[in-house]
């Protein structure tokens, strides 16, 4: 996971979203660090990545019924699925949260 | 991530622990087991042994069980003549588990998992403090 890097182009995306000029977004997208991804596609990706790791853990949760996985891996994988939700939530209400701020701009 | 790396890392020290856990359960369970024809050798103490195994894909160095070996010292020997496992003399062999260093060394096992476990929470705390930051 790159956090860093998934925080930037949201920051990017979230300049491009307050100002619909594309030259102006675009110049900040290449300077909070290169990213040209809009908001939605990250967030698609995020939530790939997000669901491949929990339809991991649900296979190792079904497979532990099954009597045919270790106790140890299946916490794990529920433990590795708990964390990357959360940080997916994370970043994604701050997002909409300085999306908010930047809307509710007195203008 | 980091943090994952380390979180599958203490996972193997647990397998381990769980591998030696099983060891000396059988060790305990077998302490009075005689031989199964008169005159032949008990059960005999097994050891537990670790290795650093590198993990590629991971990257870095984890631990697992490694061969099963056995304890090499001498039998118990007890006097029971009417035992159906004496031999000519009515000596039966009793196996060379001792309970008190099963004990000590089921202790240490736990206290492993502990410290694996405990590796797993402070790594688990790690990240949520830094998913903190986001929610000032």
């Amino acid at each position: 996971m790159t956090i860093p890097a998934a925080a930037a182009g949201a920051y990017a995306s979230t300049a491009r979203l307050a100002d619909p000029s594309a030259g102006l977004g675009k110049a900040v997208g290449a300077a909070g660090g290169g990213s040209d991804s809009s908001f939605g596609a990250l967030l698609k990706d995020a939530l790939a990545a997000v669901g491949e790791i929990g339809r991991k853990s649900d296979a190792q949760s079904q497979a532990l019924v099954a009597g045919k996985a270790d106790m140890i891996d299946v916490v794990t994988a529920v433990s590795e699925t708990e964390i990357a939700v959360q940080t997916m939530v994370s970043i994604r209400d701050k997002v909409i949260e300085a999306y908010q701020n930047i809307m509710q701009m007195p203008i | 991530m980091d943090f994952m790396k380390s979180i599958a890392i203490a996972a193997s020290g647990l397998r381990a622990q769980a591998g030696r856990m099983q060891i000396i359960s059988e060790n305990i369970a077998n302490a009075d087991s005689t031989p199964s024809q008169p005159g032949g050798d008990p059960y005999r103490r097994k050891i537990a042994t670790f290795q650093s195994e590198m993990d590629r894909a991971l990257g870095a160095q984890v631990v697992a069980l490694g061969p099963v070996g056995t304890d090499s010292s001498d039998f118990q020997v007890k006097h029971e003549p009417g035992h159906p496992a004496a031999d000519a003399n009515g000596n039966v062999k009793y196996p060379n588990v001792n309970p008190l260093i099963e004990m000590t060394d089921l202790r240490e096992a736990q206290r492993s998992y502990a410290a694996n476990i405990n590796v797993i929470g402070a790594t688990r705390a790690m990240i949520q403090r830094t998913l903190d930051i986001l929610k000032s």
